[in-house]
């Protein structure tokens, strides 16, 4: 093994760019640490010469674009024109889209190597895969984007996608002591990715880089290569334990507390800031089920017998019962706590929260509580999650940091300040 | 009751026939099928039809008798919609033969609650611009409007009481006002859009299509999965604000003169009629609304772009995906960010109204096919996720329809169906056909 599968995509791309090395070898090392580390079960589909095949491609054609080549992981809820796409449900074994998803197609058309399909809970909801946690398999990795977070954790993979609607990036890239990036809603194509809930489902980005983030938020729009800016201002800072604030563990509340110290004696204006209105996770979870059980219709109608029973039962019948009423108002307070926001980032750059309640719980039953994230899918708020140290069990630790809707730039600017101030 | 003609009659009257067991849901498909073997040749409004499939679930459910919403009454899908028992095409000649996997939300939603699916009805090119064969069935010389130009065809040309289409544009209401019927254009996000291929994210909203307004009522519960409560005749005559908007001089005479007398009409019935203008913060609503369509489009369009570039049109290519390339993410944001402040500011102003009465088009459809008409007078109300209903309300120059467009406040959908109600029976179109 050369070490190529440490190298982050944008470290990658410089040297596939440089000829320094071919996407091929990349691939190779990347599949070999796959194959050797096949007990974290990261992939649903890795087909070795399919992934060499495109690499070789790659090589050849001069490893055109932004991505030169590097690879890129995709969360199974997303469709794939040459890799089945089986939304982690019985009901689509087997299942091949007839196009690829519009992030896929843009990867591609960057010159980028799809590695392979990675493990999603069933329709990015909580019944798990057999995905385990890179640093403890008898610890759940996080979901529902669980097979992008562990590989890029595993170095199986630079970059991973996944999608969130509760906190399915977010989440696992913590726990996983990963990045994860959510940008800001309606920004990245949702063309060919499994609809749950059309106000909330975003298209997101794990990987070990915030130069990655840049890389990938170009190569997912279309546009010119961003890069973060390292020397940006100190930023002010809004230190918002949230309503959920009771529900993070120890560790938890004393990192975000230390963090905010030391990020204020860095230079950041740290303030406290409180969110209103205070149950606005009560909102999230309608929109949830109220959409989910639409947007799963087909499914629960004609194919009921084949869903988990924590999924039927457990949101998509609640669902069908919620009132439009409650579902109206729903829309209507989270329309009031984005605009309660802008307001607030009139006088911050970014606000410090916890990206999950803890470290990945034991057990791979459960793939963990997304309180904390709920939250800023609900607000269509870029966040970014960096790793911050470890809690008792030895686990991935991370903090999140929140930015206003379509500044997502000026996010990254700021996390990247927050980064090199960590220990 | 004309039960030898049962593909002219209303949902909400096949329903209680069906359930009366004075018609069977087998007869209302076949009649149904019937007029579409017999109009088909000259009106083209379906890309896929399963005829027999149909007639087998009908049997089905007549031999079943159980009762539901829709119980056995046939429909139409636009073929923008993924169905797992049907093709799905967007549209487009790069996805001929295509059969996706599962059926969308606008499928199996009416199909849950007893609807029949008689077919796949034409979409211009993945609910663009570019048509489809579709013909005005009140004269085939003339564009049916689009896109969902297939769905508005087959029900005015009474071969189905109740069909889906989508509008990013004006792609429900005008089609409906061209062909004569009753279109209805939800509040964004409320018909749930898992399966709708998508246009553009921002303003795609799934719509209803039907002879009566009665009828969406009955639709729109099926395709929200909600209760259905009939919606009630207003006890008063509403309070409408008069919008000609700033498109006015666009409108075609007919047009004109067709909104200024079903308001003098409204009046005389009693109807508080308002001349209003739209807010300062609606203007610049059409350059908005080309660049978040443009914008969106180029990505969404990228597996189509990467693989089959020279199967999209040209109009498509060289308009909006174009526009797309040209486009920095700045000016996307500022369009999103303005359309939000111009949603903001007409909650008030709508509030004042029980409706906006407004016209749906600028008068009767366009001569020829290569044209599905102008959406100025619908775009902004997308936009703005206000819910649309537009009701035949005369005929122009060449005999064909011409309609109002009715505007409800977001979220307030039940109560425009109401208000529609009342508008309906006034404008005298209540004893159609």
């Amino acid at each position: 093994m050369s070490g190529a599968e440490h190298l982050t995509a944008s470290e990658a791309a410089a040297r596939l760019a440089a000829g320094t090395l071919t996407a091929e070898a990349l691939v190779r090392d990347l599949l070999e640490r796959a194959h050797t580390r096949a007990e974290v079960k990261a992939w649903v589909w890795l087909d070795p010469e399919q992934a060499l095949a495109q690499a070789r491609a790659a090589d050849r054609a001069g490893r055109p674009g932004l991505l030169v080549g590097a690879p890129v992981g995709v969360k199974d809820v997303i469709d794939t024109v040459d890799m089945p796409t089986q939304h982690g449900s019985p009901i689509y074994r087997g299942n091949r889209p007839f196009a690829d998803a519009a992030c896929v197609a843009l990867i591609r058309a960057a010159g980028g190597v799809i590695l392979g399909k990675t493990v999603t809970t069933e329709f990015a909801n909580r019944d798990p895969g057999e995905t385990v946690h890179p640093h403890n398999p008898a610890h759940t990795p996080g979901g529902s984007s669980s097979g992008s977070a562990a590989a890029v954790a595993d170095f199986q993979v630079p970059v991973g996608l996944g999608t969130q609607t509760g906190g399915s990036t977010i989440r696992p890239a913590a726990f996983c002591g990963v990045i994860g990036y959510k940008p800001s809603f309606g920004e990245f194509s949702r063309v060919g990715i499994k609809m749950q809930c059309h106000n909330l489902d975003t298209l997101g980005v794990i990987c070990r880089s915030l130069d990655d983030v840049a890389l990938m938020r170009a190569v997912l729009l279309a546009q010119d290569l961003r890069r973060v800016d390292r020397a940006s201002a100190a930023p002010r800072i809004g230190f918002c334990r949230t309503p959920q604030w009771d529900h993070a563990d120890g560790d938890t509340q004393a990192l975000l507390e230390r963090m905010a110290s030391r990020l204020a004696a860095a230079g950041a204006v740290v303030r406290d800031v409180a969110l209103t209105p205070a149950d606005i996770l009560n909102h999230h979870r309608r929109i949830f089920e109220f959409e989910a059980a639409r947007n799963y219709a087909y499914e629960y109608e004609v194919h009921g017998d084949k869903l988990s029973a924590a999924l039927r039962d457990g949101l998509l019948t609640p669902g069908r019962a919620l009132p439009l009423s409650a579902y109206v108002e729903a829309i209507e307070t989270a329309e009031s706590f984005r605009g309660n926001l802008d307001d607030l980032f009139g006088e911050l750059d970014v606000l410090l929260a916890p990206s999950a309640v803890g470290e990945a719980p034991a057990g791979l039953g459960s793939t963990g509580d997304a309180r904390f994230n709920a939250i800023w899918t609900l607000a269509w708020t870029p966040c970014v999650t960096l790793p911050a140290g470890t809690g008792r069990k030895g686990l991935p630790l991370g903090i999140q940091l929140i930015g206003p809707r379509f500044r997502d730039e000026a996010l990254l600017d700021a996390a990247a300040w927050v980064e090199a101030r960590l220990d | 009751m004309p039960s030898s003609e049962p593909h002219r009659l209303a949902a909400t009257d096949l329903v209680r026939l069906i359930e009366g067991r004075e018609l069977t849901a087998e007869a209302v498909v076949a009649s149904c099928l019937e007029r579409i073997a017999e109009r088909e040749p000259v009106v083209r409004a379906w890309s896929h039809l399963a005829g027999e499939a149909a007639l087998a679930k009908a049997r089905e459910r007549d031999k079943a008798g159980q009762k539901t919403l829709l119980n056995g009454v046939p429909f139409g899908l636009k073929d923008i919609f993924d169905t797992a028992d049907m093709p799905t095409t967007y549209g487009s000649p790069i996805y001929v033969g295509w059969r996706p996997a599962s059926d969308a939300s606008a499928a199996s939603l009416p199909r849950a609650a007893g609807g029949i699916l008689l077919g796949k009805t034409v979409t211009t090119e993945f609910a663009n611009a570019h048509p489809g064969p579709t013909t005005n069935p009140h004269d085939p010389g003339f564009s049916p409007g689009g896109s969902s130009s297939g769905s508005a065809a087959a029900v005015a040309d009474f071969m189905i009481p109740l069909a889906i289409g989508t509008q990013t544009g004006g792609s429900v209401i005008r089609p409906a006002a061209y062909c004569g019927v009753v279109g209805f254009k939800p509040s964004f996000g409320l018909f749930p859009p898992a399966g709708m291929r998508i246009n553009t994210e921002a303003l795609d909203t799934v719509g209803i299509m039907a002879r009566w307004v009665g009828d969406i009522a009955l639709f729109r519960a099926a395709m929200m999965a909600i209760p259905y409560v009939p919606p009630a005749m207003p006890e008063t005559a509403p309070r409408l604000g008069l919008c000609r908007g700033p498109h006015w001089d666009e409108a075609q005479p007919e047009g004109r003169a067709i909104l200024e007398a079903a308001a003098d009409r409204l009046s005389s019935a009693g109807a508080a009629i308002h001349d209003t203008e739209l807010p300062a913060e609606c203007a610049e609503g059409d350059e908005r609304q080309t660049t978040i369509g443009s914008f969106e489009g180029l990505r969404n369009h990228m597996p189509e772009l990467y693989r089959h570039e020279a199967l999209l049109s040209n109009r498509l290519r060289e308009t909006k995906i174009a526009r797309g390339r040209e486009l920095s993410l700045a000016t996307f944001r500022k369009a999103c960010r303005g359309a939000e402040k111009a949603r903001a500011a007409v909650r008030e102003w709508a509030g004042g109204f029980d409706a906006i009465l407004t016209l749906p088009a600028p008068g009767q459809a366009p001569r020829g096919l290569a044209s599905t008409g102008s959406a100025v007078f619908n775009a902004l109300w997308t936009q703005l996720w206000m819910p649309c209903l537009t009701l035949p309300a005369g005929h122009g120059p060449d005999g064909l329809p011409v309609g109002v467009q009715l505007v409800g406040c977001r979220h307030d959908d039940a109560r425009l169906l109401e208000v529609g109600l009342w508008v309906e029976r006034q404008l005298g179109q209540g004893d159609r056909p």
